[in-house]
Parts: C-alpha cells; structure tokens; sequence
C-alpha cells in the first residue's frame, strides 16, 4: 500500500496570489506557504504519494527530480510535524 | 454616491421598545427599565428603524444576578464575560412560527448600564445579534461583515482606518474633526460585497459605542483600507496582498452568535471575506503622530493618487 498524504481539513486555507494561508484552529497562528510548498499543500489531497508530488513539482519548478524528492520530503515532515497534515495508508485513487 | 438613512419622527419604537437598523438588518431591543431604554434610543438615535423586524433583543435588568440565573445559563453555555466578570446572561428563542424572528432574553446587572460605562455591553450584543440574525437572512449564512475599524468620508468615498485596540483610530476620529471629513464611527463598520450593479465595496455605519460621539448610519463606497500603526512619524507604505490579507484578517469581527457557529465556519468566512476585501481595495499601512498637519497632507496625497488609479 502506497502513503498518501492529506492535508488537515479541520484547517481553513485560501490561497493569495503565488502564496497560501493557512489559519490554526485557535484563529490566531497564522502559517504562510511559499511558492513551492503551496504547490505541495494543493496537492496534498490523500490521492497522491510524495514520489507523485515530487514528479508534479518537477513540472512545476526549474528543479532536478532529487531536489524535488527532498523538498516535498522536507515540507511534508515540517508540515505533519505542526499538525498541518497526516500520512494515510491506501491506494491512490484512479 | 452617499446615501443617509433616518427613521421618521414617528419611526420604531413603542415605550417599550426600540428597533435599530444594522446595515440590512433590523434588531428590535426591549427593555423592562424605560430609562435605560430611553438612553438606548438617544444613544442610536440616527439608527432607529421602522423596518420588520429581524432579530430581538430582550434586556431584563437586575441588580444583582441570581445564583439560580448564573448556575441556569452556565449549565447551557450561554454566559457573556470579560475576564472573570460576568456580563450576560441569555437564551435563545426558537419562535416557533416562521413569520416571528428570533429572540435572545438578557439578563444583565443594572450597573453596567451606568452612564460612566458608556454602554458598552451594546457593543457585545448587537455584533451577536447581527449575526444571528444574518443566518437566516442569507441563504447561506454569509452577508456583510462588521470590521474593527474607523470610518471617515470624504470627497464622497470611505477611508477605512482600521487595527487593534489602541492603535490609534479614535485618534485618527479626533485628528479628523470636522474639517478634514465626517467620522461616521470609530470602532466599527460594516462592509458589504460588490453588488451586481457595482463593483465597489459599501461601507456602513452601525451602532457601536466608540471614543467619539458620532455614530451614523450612512453608506459610502470604500476607496482603501489603512492599517494603523504607531510610530514617530508620519509615513505610508503600500502593502502587497498578502501582507494586507495577513493583517486585515485578524481586524474582521467573527460572525459569532448566539447559537454558536463551528471555529471552522467562522474562520472560513473571514478568510472568505478578507480575501475578496484585499482583492477589490488597496491596502496601506499607515505610520502617524499626533502631527495632525502632517496627517492630512499624507492622506490627501494619498487621495491624489488613488483619483489618478481610479481614473
């Protein structure tokens, strides 16, 4: 079974121009995306695994498919770790 | 265009009742004290309403809060408090004919009605009541929104002044005057959407108690938002949408009421809200002294500039 990940959606987020808002439960913590994280969080919707994630920012972004592994790695970890997303176990959705 | 709206002489009220108009939304407030209701209508005078009524308001005054009261309206979650002090008590009637509005029953200290407090409990009831009234009033819940801030008029568009507590914008109302615009209120206001025949966003006045004495119920478009902050100096800066978005959020009063909306629906609403606002407006963050001069030069360049935008 392939890891997917999926956002939080008690969360409420919107997206502001090239960047992403993400508002905490209390209301009050505020958590910005950048450009490439936001790419990250969008896809981030239990459909996908982080190597799909990784060939989309390929695409996206001027970057080689190591840097890209690495930085959805990277967000994906940072972002769980604040609460701000899950791992799930399952097939990816067809 | 400015538009002003005033009851007639024969307007709302009974003796024992008032109806104040909220933007779209009319909220009808009942007192069993005559004088602290008679306060009440010269307080909002500019704002009664002879309109139907959407939601009401029935203030039962007390001296003291009964224990039976407190322990009552606890068990159901339904207290208002500052700190520890306890401001209101209340609940909520379902009416059970489709034609009546709803109606929350408050019991409050007499004391708070003091003329030294100014009031303020208003300030807590009527956003409530505002929105609780807008759940039913908007198919989905989402009508205009109230926004901590200072509005004052001039040249036929609404600046918007807004921030926190003490960031200055009962100063910006008092520096204002009435030579440099007209204050129509400097706690709060009401924003509503682009209509289908505008793209302007309206802003009105409501009847929330600020620092000054005007409290009016007039409407004009809204030119751009200025985000107060305190400094040595004069100065503005333009901000980027997402700065503006950050800071402008946090300024939007949450469509709490009485019945208690999710967290999750509440912030959805803001950020919806806040989004469309810095879509459609500019946004600056605007640094000032008590250089009163220097103030209205800064915002009459501004003006300038936004009419050489805009044109």
């Amino acid at each position: 079974m392939e890891t997917q990940i999926v956002r939080n959606e008690d969360l409420v987020w919107r997206r502001i121009e090239d960047e992403i808002v993400v508002i905490g439960n209390d209301g009050l913590a505020v958590h910005m995306l950048n450009k490439s994280a936001a790419y990250i969080w969008e896809q981030c919707d239990g459909t996908k695994s982080p190597d799909e994630i990784a060939v989309g920012l390929c695409e996206h972004f001027e970057v080689t498919p190591e840097e890209a592994r690495a930085d959805v790695q990277a967000t994906i970890d940072k972002l769980e770790g604040m609460g701000l997303m899950h791992k799930t176990e399952g097939n990816p959705v067809q | 265009m400015l538009s002003h709206w005033r009851a007639d002489s024969t307007g709302n009220s009974s003796s024992s009742k008032i109806q104040l108009q909220i933007g779209d939304v009319c909220c009808s407030v009942t007192c069993d004290d005559e004088e602290v209701l008679g306060n009440l209508g010269q307080l909002y005078f500019d704002f009664l309403s002879d309109q139907p009524v959407d939601f009401s308001i029935d203030l039962h005054i007390v001296q003291r809060f009964s224990s039976h009261c407190i322990a009552e309206a606890s068990s159901l979650g339904n207290i208002i408090r500052s700190g520890s002090n306890i401001l209101v008590a209340y609940w909520l009637t379902d009416n059970e004919s489709a034609n009546q509005n709803h109606t929350v029953s408050c019991t409050l200290e007499r004391h708070q009605f003091n003329p030294h407090f100014d009031f303020k409990i208003m300030n807590l009831l009527l956003p409530l009541s505002y929105y609780e009234a807008c759940r039913t009033r908007y198919s989905n819940g989402c009508g205009p929104m109230l926004v901590h801030s200072c509005g004052i008029i001039r040249h036929g568009r609404l600046m918007m002044f807004s921030g926190p507590s003490d960031t200055g914008k009962t100063t910006i109302a008092k520096l204002c005057g009435n030579e440099h615009g007209q204050v129509i209120n400097d706690e709060m206001l009401l924003v509503s959407g682009p209509d289908k025949d505008s793209d302007a966003l309206m802003v009105q006045g409501v009847p929330i108690i600020g620092g000054v004495a005007q409290r009016l119920n007039v409407s004009a478009p809204l030119a751009c938002v200025l985000l107060l902050k305190q400094s040595d100096r004069t100065a503005l800066n333009r901000l980027n949408r997402t700065e503006a978005y950050l800071q402008f959020m946090r300024q939007v009063i949450a469509p709490r009421d009485f019945e208690g909306r999710t967290k999750r629906a509440m912030l959805s609403q803001v950020a919806e809200f806040s989004d469309m606002v810095t879509n459609v407006v500019p946004f600056y963050e605007l640094e000032f002294t008590l250089n009163q001069r220097a103030l209205w030069k800064t915002i009459n360049k501004l003006e300038k500039s936004l009419g050489r935008e805009g044109s």
